[in-house]
C-alpha cells in the first residue's frame, strides 16, 4: 500500500481519519455506531468558446454517523467538525434512530476485517496545479482555433479519502485521485462537432495532445454529414461508446432484484440464472479493485471487503452482487456491487474492424442513455460526435446522428469482433466516475431507430 | 486535521468586531446600510470576502454562505431502509477580474478560510483572463442590502417526526399491497432546507429559506409464474412547499388505485407501433417541457457555453430566432418564472441578487424569450428589449459556482376550462399517457422519446382499455406544431424535478413545470417492448 500518511494530500490522511473516527465514536451512546467520512479536494477548469469560462475549487470533509438501537437505524451527514458540532451531529443521530421503525434487515455491524492492498492515490494527480490544467485546456482551445473551429471542455481533478470505522472495531482508509478531461470541437456556425476525452487515476496517462488533435480531427471528418435512414446496423463502436452501454450492466448485477423476478437475471419460476449462458464466450465482465490506473476502494460503505469478481465469465452468469442481509438470506457471501468494470476484449483494432465491415455504422460516443426496458436490459439514447457511414470496408461518409434503443443482452450476443480493453471516459457530464475497461466492438444488428438531427 | 481548530462564534464575534469596523468598505457600500438580514456572523464573513476579493483586484464578486439540510425518509413494503439526514455548510466566492471568473469554495467558516477563498478565486480569475481576456458586462440590478425571503408553507417538514413520515409510507404501501400481483412497494419522502446568504458587491445582503419536499411510491407487480414485471409509480410531483403539501395528498387513498393499474400492465394491450393522436396528462407532458421547451431556451446552451457536456440548442444562434421562430400554434404560451407558488425554482432573489419576476418565453406560439443571467442580459438585449438579467443565477451549495439555471417554465392553460374528459373527446383514436417514465432527448433537442406510467387507448372520445409498453418519439418544433387542444385552468398541474442537471462539474437544480392536459394530433408511437 502506498504511503496515506502525507499530511500534504488534500483529504485526511489515514492517522487524521482515523483519529476523528475515534472521537466521533467516544461520543456515541448508541447500541453501536459506524463513522463513513468522504474527505478531499476538487478543482476544476471549463472552456467554451474557444476560452476559460469558470476555473476554482473546493474542499470538504464530510462525516457520517450512524447510530443504532436494537434494530433501530438512522443516520446523520455533516460537515460541520468542530466538537460541539459533532456531539450535535451524534445526539441527532441517536434521536432519529430511537424513532425510526424497526429495520428487520438490520445486521449487527461487521467486526474488523482485512483488506487488500490497494493503491489509487496518484501524486502526479494530488499535485497537479491550477497552472497545468489551464495549460492542459489552453492546449485544446489552441489546436481549435488553429483549424478555425470551437473548443469546449472540462478537466476534473480529484483527490481525496475514504474512511470506515465502527463501534466494533472495524477501520478502514483508502486514499484515491482521479481525472477526467474532455474536449469538444465544434464549427463555429454549428455543421459539425467532434469529441474526444481520457479519464484515468494519473495525471500523467491523460493525453492532452491525443485529446485535442483527436476531437479536431472528429470535427473535420464528421463535417457535411449526410442523410441515414434508421435501421438495424452492424456497428462499429469506439471504446467510449461501449463503455457509455457497458456502465449500465452494473446495476442489473443485483442477486436481490433477480431472485424476486424482476430482472433480467430472474429464472422463470424461482431464483435466479446463475451459471447460465447468457452471453457470447468471448464475454467475460469483472470488477477488482486493484486494477491498475482503474483502482477503487477496497471496501464498501458497511465495511465489507470488495474483492475480485467475475460476474459474467466467457458468457456465462457466474457472480451477483449481495448485500450483508441478502446474502445472509441465501447463506452466501456478502459481494458489493460493482465498483469498477472491466471488459474483456481481442486483438482487432478498429481499423480492422472497418475493414471487415460491408455495410455498417461507425460510433463515438453516445448521449442521455436512459433505460426503457429492465427484463432486456434494454437502454435508450443517442450517437454523438462522430458518426460515419462504413460501405466496403472503408468509411464512405458522415451521416446523421441516430436515437437507438438496444437489448445489452442481445448487443452481448451479437459481438463479432473485439478490440484492445482501454479505460474509458465514459461519464456523460465528464466528470471523474466509475473506472471502466472496455474494448471496441463490432456488434451485428444494433437497433438505431430514428434519425437526430442534432449536431 | 482541518477545520478542528475552529474558532468558536462568540470569539469570531469579537475579533471580527474588532478587524472589519472600518466603515465604508471598497466596494461602495456602507455597513452601517447593512444591519438587519441574516446571522451577524455570516453576514460579516461575506462581507469580509467582498472587501478581500474587491482588495485583491476584482471588479465585481458575489458571496453565498449556505447551510443546507437533506433529510431522507425510506422504505419498503412495511419496513424502513433509510433514515439519514444531511447537513452541509459552507462559504462560495465567486469574482470577476477583467472579464474572467474565479470561484472558491470551502467548509472551514472562518475568517481565515473565507479570506483565503476570496484570494483564490480572485487569483484563478486574473489566470483565465491572462489566458484568454475577456469583456463581460453585468446587467444593472438593483441593491437589496437588507432582503429576507422564505419558501411559504405551514409546517417545515425538519419539525415533523420521522415516525410519522415513515407511518405515512406504510399505510400507503399497505393499501398498495392489497392488490393481488402487487409484490413490492418502495417509498420515499426528501425534504430539503436551504438557509442562503447572497452578498455582492452591487450592495445586496439577501437572506433566503428555501423549503423543498418529494414524495414518491414505486409499485412494482410480479406475474405469477414471474415470466413478467410491471412497476407504476405515483404522479406526485416534488414542490416548494411545507409538510402540509404531503399530507394533503392522501397518499393511502391514491395507493389502491395505483396498485389496479400496476397489477393491471400485467395483462394489458401491447401498443400497435405507428400514428395515433395522443392525450397527455400534466403527469406526463410537464417532463416534455422541461427538455424540449425549458432546456433549449437556455442562453449559455445555445450559445454553447454547454456544448462538452449538456449540449447546444435547436434555438440557434439567438439573432436568427429571438421573434422570427415558430413553434406552436396561436394559442401556446410558455412562462418563465421565479414566481410560481409551489415551485422548485421560486424564489425572491437569485445568486446574483435579482429579484424574482415571469416574463413570457413563447407568446402565442412565437419564440420570443430565452433565460438569462446578469452576464447573459446584454448579449440579446438588442432582440429582447430587455436590458436587466432574467434572475435565473443559481449554484447548487456553497461549493458550486453560480451560473445560468432554468426557471418555472410552465405552459399556459387554455381559455376554455376544458376538464380532462373534454380533451379526450377530442380524438376518436388516440392514446392517454400518464405519469412521467423512460426519458431522452439529443444534445440539440430535437429528437426525443418518452414513455410514462400508464398508458390507455382513446376510442371514439372515451377511455377505452390498458396498453402497455408505450413511448412517443417526437421532434420537438413539429410535435409542438401538432399540439391541437389545450384544457382549462382546472387540469393545471405543477410537475417538478429535483435533479435538473447541467454544468461542469455538474450541478443539480430543482425546477418546476406546469401545464394544462394538452392533445397533439399525429404522434410517432413505439411498442418498447
Amino acid at each position: 500500500m502506498q504511503d496515506q500518511s502525507d499530511s500534504n494530500r488534500p483529504g485526511l490522511s489515514r492517522d487524521d481519519a482515523r483519529a476523528l473516527a475515534d472521537q466521533i465514536l467516544d461520543m456515541s451512546g448508541a447500541d453501536s455506531a459506524r463513522v463513513n467520512i468522504q474527505s478531499g479536494r476538487r478543482r476544476f477548469i471549463r472552456s467554451a468558446d474557444n476560452r476559460i469560462t469558470t476555473a476554482g475549487g473546493s474542499a470538504d470533509v464530510s462525516v457520517t454517523i450512524r447510530s443504532v438501537f436494537g434494530k433501530r437505524v438512522a443516520s446523520v451527514t455533516t460537515n460541520l467538525l468542530a466538537e460541539a458540532d459533532l456531539r450535535a451531529a451524534v445526539a441527532r443521530s441517536e434521536s432519529l434512530a430511537r424513532l425510526a421503525p424497526e429495520d428487520p434487515e438490520y445486521l449487527n455491524e461487521l467486526p474488523g476485517q482485512s483488506y487488500a492492498d490497494v493503491g489509487g492515490y496518484y501524486e502526479t494527480t494530488g499535485n497537479v496545479t491550477p497552472d497545468s490544467m489551464a495549460d492542459a485546456a489552453a492546449q485544446g482551445i489552441r489546436a481549435a482555433r488553429e483549424s478555425g473551429n470551437v473548443a469546449s471542455g472540462y478537466i476534473d481533478v480529484r483527490a481525496g479519502g475514504s474512511a470506515v470505522a465502527n463501534s466494533n472495531g472495524l477501520f478502514a482508509h483508502h486514499a484515491a485521485t482521479g481525472v477526467a478531461s474532455t474536449l469538444t470541437v465544434r464549427a463555429p456556425d454549428g455543421s459539425t462537432s467532434g469529441w474526444a476525452g481520457d479519464e484515468a487515476a494519473d495525471w500523467n496517462r491523460i493525453e492532452t495532445e491525443r485529446i485535442a488533435s483527436t476531437a479536431d480531427r472528429k470535427c473535420q471528418e464528421w463535417r457535411g454529414r449526410t442523410a441515414l435512414d434508421p435501421g438495424p446496423y452492424d456497428v462499429v463502436m469506439e471504446p467510449t461508446a461501449v463503455g457509455m452501454l457497458m456502465l449500465r450492466m452494473r446495476g442489473a448485477f443485483d442477486a436481490r432484484s433477480a431472485d424476486e423476478g424482476r430482472s433480467f437475471f430472474s429464472r422463470q419460476g424461482d431464483g435466479n440464472r446463475l451459471g447460465e449462458k447468457l452471453f457470447d464466450s468471448r464475454v467475460t465482465l469483472s470488477s477488482a479493485p486493484e486494477a491498475p490506473d482503474a483502482e477503487t476502494s477496497p471496501f464498501a460503505g458497511d465495511g465489507v471487503a470488495r474483492s475480485p469478481e467475475t460476474w459474467v465469465e466467457r458468457g456465462v452468469l457466474r457472480s451477483l452482487s449481495y448485500s450483508r442481509f441478502w446474502a445472509d438470506q441465501k447463506e452466501t457471501a456478502p459481494r458489493p456491487s460493482p465498483a469498477n468494470l472491466l471488459m474483456s476484449g481481442g486483438n482487432d483494432s478498429v481499423d480492422d474492424m472497418i475493414a471487415a465491415t460491408t455495410r455498417g455504422v461507425l460510433i463515438t460516443r453516445f448521449w442521455y442513455i436512459r433505460g426503457l426496458d429492465p427484463r432486456r436490459i434494454a437502454y435508450t439514447g443517442l450517437t454523438r460526435d462522430g458518426t460515419f457511414l462504413i460501405e466496403d470496408g472503408k468509411v464512405s461518409r458522415p451521416v446523421n446522428n441516430f436515437r437507438f434503443n438496444q437489448s445489452l443482452v442481445d448487443l452481448l450476443n451479437g459481438i463479432d469482433m473485439m478490440g484492445e480493453p482501454v479505460r474509458v471516459a465514459a461519464g456523460e457530464n465528464s466528470s471523474v466516475g466509475t473506472p471502466i475497461v472496455v474494448p471496441a466492438l463490432k456488434v451485428r444488428g444494433f437497433n438505431l431507430a430514428s434519425v437526430s438531427d442534432a449536431i | 486535521m482541518t477545520g478542528m481548530g475552529n474558532p468558536t462564534r462568540r470569539q469570531f464575534l469579537k475579533t471580527s468586531a474588532a478587524g472589519l469596523a472600518l466603515g465604508a468598505s471598497g466596494w461602495g457600500c456602507t455597513r452601517e446600510s447593512i444591519v438587519h438580514v441574516g446571522d451577524p456572523f455570516e453576514r460579516e464573513l461575506a462581507l469580509l470576502a467582498l472587501d478581500e476579493a474587491t482588495k485583491a483586484g476584482a471588479t465585481y464578486a458575489d458571496v453565498r454562505v449556505s447551510r443546507h439540510w437533506f433529510e431522507a425518509v425510506r422504505t419498503r413494503e412495511q419496513q424502513i431502509t433509510g433514515a439519514s439526514f444531511t447537513e452541509s455548510y459552507g462559504i462560495g466566492v465567486r469574482t470577476l477580474v477583467g472579464g474572467s471568473w474565479g470561484f472558491s469554495g470551502t467548509r472551514e467558516v472562518t475568517n481565515e478560510a473565507v479570506i483565503r477563498a476570496a484570494r483564490e478565486a480572485t487569483t484563478i480569475a486574473a489566470a483565465n483572463d491572462r489566458i484568454s481576456p475577456q469583456e463581460t458586462e453585468l446587467a444593472p440590478v438593483d441593491s437589496y442590502p437588507n432582503a429576507e425571503w422564505t419558501t411559504p408553507h405551514e409546517i417545515d417538514p425538519f419539525d415533523v417526526p420521522l415516525e410519522e413520515k415513515a407511518d405515512l409510507l406504510f399505510a400507503a404501501s399497505a393499501e398498495a399491497m392489497t392488490v393481488n400481483g402487487v409484490q413490492f412497494v418502495t417509498g420515499g419522502i426528501m425534504a430539503v432546507k436551504e438557509r442562503r446568504l447572497v452578498a455582492t458587491t452591487e450592495g445586496s445582503v439577501i437572506q433566503q429559506t428555501f423549503l423543498r419536499i418529494n414524495p414518491s411510491l414505486r409499485l412494482t407487480a410480479v406475474s405469477a409464474d414471474r415470466s413478467d414485471f410491471q412497476t407504476r409509480e405515483l404522479d406526485v410531483a416534488p414542490a416548494g412547499r411545507g409538510w402540509e403539501y404531503v399530507t394533503g395528498l392522501n397518499l393511502r387513498g391514491l395507493a389502491g388505485p395505483l396498485g389496479e393499474e400496476a397489477a393491471m400492465k400485467l395483462s394489458a394491450t401491447p401498443v400497435e407501433p405507428g400514428t395515433w393522436d395522443l392525450v397527455l396528462h400534466p403527469s406526463n407532458l410537464w417532463l416534455t417541457i422541461h427538455e424540449s421547451i425549458a432546456h433549449p431556451t437556455e442562453l449559455d446552451r445555445a450559445l454553447g457555453y454547454e456544448a462538452n457536456y449538456a449540449g447546444t440548442s435547436f434555438l440557434a444562434p439567438p439573432a436568427d430566432v429571438l421573434n422570427k421562430t415558430r413553434l406552436g400554434p396561436d394559442f401556446m404560451t410558455f412562462m418563465g418564472n421565479r414566481t410560481e407558488e409551489g415551485g422548485c425554482a421560486t424564489c425572491g432573489w437569485d445568486d446574483e441578487g435579482v429579484p424574482a419576476f415571469e416574463w413570457p418565453i413563447i407568446d402565442k406560439g412565437q419564440f420570443v424569450n430565452y433565460q438569462t443571467t446578469r452576464e447573459q442580459a446584454s448579449w440579446i438585449s438588442d432582440a429582447t428589449g430587455m436590458t436587466r438579467s432574467q434572475g435565473c443565477a443559481y449554484g447548487q451549495n456553497w461549493a458550486s459556482i453560480p451560473f445560468q439555471r432554468m426557471p418555472n417554465v410552465s405552459l399556459m392553460p387554455g381559455e376554455e376550462d376544458l376538464d380532462e374528459e373534454a380533451v379526450i373527446a377530442q380524438t376518436d383514436r388516440g392514446i392517454l399517457i400518464q405519469g412521467d417514465g423512460s426519458y431522452s432527448i439529443d444534445q440539440q433537442r430535437y429528437n426525443a422519446q418518452f414513455g410514462g406510467q400508464a398508458f390507455w387507448e382513446i376510442k371514439d372520445g372515451k377511455r377505452h382499455r390498458m396498453l402497455r409498453d408505450v413511448a412517443y418519439v417526437m421532434r420537438t418544433p413539429e410535435f409542438w406544431r401538432s399540439l391541437a387542444v389545450l384544457g382549462g385552468p382546472q387540469t393545471y398541474w405543477l410537475g417538478a424535478t429535483f435533479g435538473d442537471a447541467k454544468g461542469q462539474p455538474g450541478q443539480a437544480n430543482a425546477v418546476s413545470h406546469g401545464c394544462p392536459m394538452a392533445l397533439f394530433r399525429d404522434a410517432t408511437i413505439i411498442n418498447t417492448a
